[in-house]
């Protein structure tokens, strides 16, 4: 399965959401990508996202004030 | 030798008689507490019974013994003063370990007595496992009981900040627990639009808070173990309960010899905390204090001001008049952490502001607490509350997940020193991405309020918002992306991306109210200004955007 990285560190929201919804227009159903957000409204953000979407949320971690999501197109 | 007697050794008892020594090295200093503990933290009991602070020794800043020998200090526990005899300047005590009645000539009184929490008659508040916590004791107890395991559901009653610390603790322990609060919103001393943003985050936290509602009565078992909190809508389980509906000052000592209190209930002190009795002094939450805006008696049992007014009585006691130390006032300045979120409030509220008859004007803002590409940055809201025709400076309160404490502390200072919201928006703060922004979020927040003053901008605050919601002839637009209107926004908004504007309203009447919503309101006003240009006479911005909007999204 193609595994995408994104970066989306010192962007404010919009950006990163912005730029999930292009990414992951690009990918296949099954496919993950990886997202780097330094901007902790994204948190929240992220779970409404997959929930509206209907993307899967894999994992969001949080390590040295960068937050890391994980989803599954689906 | 001369004598200078202090009852009370908690924070300002120990501060005060310290003070006193250095100043006066040829003198006893002796200090009166009924309790066992002394000189200890009161703020840090939550942290206690949350297990982030181990064993209740690191409370405890100083010993008996300590005081002895660094300062030749005598410190009587279990010594509780019941007489106070201005005319032979006598302390009456009685030993609570042996029960003997004692003497303490003085000829300098010091009362930190402090304050206690105040108990409600409700039905059932006798059941075993429900405390207040004030003191070391208390905090151990608690403790103790939850290390049983047999605590699974804790009701605390008060949502003010100790019940909220509590809550958060108990929490971290796993103990389901439920916030109970009079008011419609936690944290009564802020206004509601900011206090519910910590409202919301008690709940992510699993908190269950219930606001507009009095506890009734408690349920207990055969054993007389409390088993429910009962409100009128609620029969909540609960193991234990924690009363904590605020503290009421220790006066009856000073009343029964004679000694004023105040409007607030406290004892009446002037600026160098004298009682209205020669030689006694009052200090910490059993006196009052003067809010220094209004120039009234006001009554803020702090840690921060019991140390203030503790040294400027010591100071006080023998000094010549030139010497002489004061405190003109105090603005109630506080901070308090709850989970992820910090809340800090200076000054007046919105509410008790036009309550003092100020022309108020309010400004809701969200900012980053420092530059966005610096990681580690978060959001803090604040609200900037000051007067339309003096533009002085009356009140603040910051909450989000960000440095708050720095923030507020200026603020604290500009309304000490009596800025105008135009020097605050002038000030020459220090700045570099990892502490803070270019334009810090006071001197934004400043500018801000200057433009609505100024008529550049029409802003409605979320409560206001809010009750629109059901008003059909509001529109709510959010101007944002379609990408993150699609994550969330207000109930019944409709999504216009700002450029879109022009062409999507053209046919739209010019009298139509409309609201416009952004995350923080900047786009918003840039938004307006197109509207303005375009006739719309009804245009606003909602203030602090979706950040600030502290109601339900969808
Ligand atoms: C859980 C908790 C959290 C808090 N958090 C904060 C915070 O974050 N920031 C902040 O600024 N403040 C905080 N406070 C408030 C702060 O602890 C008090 O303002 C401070 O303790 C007041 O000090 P005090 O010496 O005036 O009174 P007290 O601490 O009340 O001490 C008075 C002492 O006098 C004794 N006494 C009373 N009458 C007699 C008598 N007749 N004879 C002998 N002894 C007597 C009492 O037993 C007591 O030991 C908190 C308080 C609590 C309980």
């Amino acid at each position: 399965m193609p595994e995408k990285h994104i970066n989306c560190r010192g962007m404010q929201c919009p950006g990163p959401i912005v730029t999930l919804f292009k990414e992951i227009k690009t990918l296949e159903p099954g496919d993950i990508i990886t997202i780097e957000v330094t901007d902790f409204g994204f948190k929240k953000d992220i779970n409404a996202w997959c929930k509206k979407t209907g993307n899967e949320l894999l994992s969001l971690e949080e390590k040295d004030n960068v937050i890391t999501a994980k989803i599954k197109k689906t | 030798m001369k004598n200078i007697l202090v009852i009370g050794a908690v924070a300002a008892g120990t501060k005060a008689a310290s003070k006193a020594r250095r100043e006066n090295m040829d003198m006893n200093v002796t200090v009166l507490t009924r309790d066992e503990y002394i000189s200890y933290a009161g703020c840090g009991l939550p942290y206690y019974i949350g297990d982030v602070i181990k064993s209740k020794d690191e409370l405890l800043v100083k010993t008996p013994e300590a005081f002895k020998k660094e300062f030749d200090i005598d410190v009587l526990t279990h010594h509780e003063a019941i007489d106070i005899l201005p005319e032979a300047k006598k302390v009456v005590a009685k030993d609570l370990k042996t029960d003997k009645i004692k003497e303490f000539k003085y000829d300098k009184l010091i009362l930190a007595t402090g304050a206690s929490p105040f108990v409600p008659p409700i039905k059932g508040v006798e059941l075993n496992n429900i405390f207040t916590l004030r003191t070391v004791s208390e905090a151990i107890k608690i403790k103790q009981l939850i290390n049983t395991g047999k605590v699974k559901n804790a009701v605390v009653v008060g949502g003010g900040f100790i019940g909220l610390e509590v809550a958060e603790n108990l929490t971290e322990r796993g103990i389901k627990t439920a916030v109970v609060e009079l008011l419609d919103h936690v944290l009564p001393m802020y206004d509601k639009e900011m206090a519910l943003l910590v409202q919301n985050e008690l709940m992510e936290h699993g908190v269950d808070v219930i606001t507009g509602e009095a506890v009734e009565a408690f349920e207990g078992d055969s054993d007389g173990n409390v088993k429910y909190a009962v409100t009128p809508s609620k029969k909540i389980p609960a193991d234990m309960v924690i009363m904590s509906v605020g503290v009421r000052p220790n006066t009856e000592l000073a009343q029964k010899a004679g000694i004023e209190l105040g409007d607030t209930r406290a004892i009446k002190v002037n600026h160098n905390m004298e009682t209205n009795i020669e030689d006694i002094y009052a200090v910490g939450d059993c006196a009052e204090n003067i809010n220094l805006i209004t120039g009234k008696p006001a009554w803020f049992p702090m840690g921060s001001t019991s140390n203030k007014t503790g040294r400027i009585a010591a100071i006080n006691l023998f000094a010549e008049n030139a010497e002489r130390d004061e405190l003109r006032g105090v603005l109630g300045t506080n901070v308090v952490k709850v989970f992820n979120m910090n809340a800090a409030k200076t000054g007046l509220t919105e509410r008790e502001a036009v309550k003092e008859g100020f022309d108020v004007e309010t400004v809701i803002v969200p900012a980053d607490d420092r530059a966005h590409y610096y990681p580690g940055y978060k959001k803090i809201v604040t609200k900037l509350i000051a007067d339309r025709k003096s533009h002085k400076v009356l009140g603040a309160q910051i909450v989000g997940e960000g440095v708050v404490d720095k923030p507020i502390d200026i603020i604290a200072a500009a309304i000490t020193f009596g800025a105008r919201v135009d020097d605050l928006a002038k000030l020459d703060l220090a700045y570099a991405p990892p502490f803070s922004s270019a334009m810090s979020s006071t001197i934004t927040t400043a500018n801000v309020w200057l433009n609505k003053v100024a008529d550049k901008v029409k802003g409605i605050s979320p409560i206001e918002a809010h009750e629109k919601l059901s008003d059909k002839n509001v529109m709510f637009i959010d101007i944002r992306a379609e990408e993150e209107y699609m994550v969330k926004t207000i109930p019944g908004a409709v999504n216009i991306p700002k450029g879109r504007l022009k062409k999507e309203l053209k046919d739209t009447p010019k009298d139509r109210e409309i609201i416009l919503i952004c995350n923080v309101g900047k786009n918003a006003y840039l938004a307006y200004l197109t509207l303005k240009h375009m006739g719309f006479e009804k245009a606003a911005i909602l203030e602090g955007g979706i950040n600030a909007y502290p109601y339900e999204l969808q």
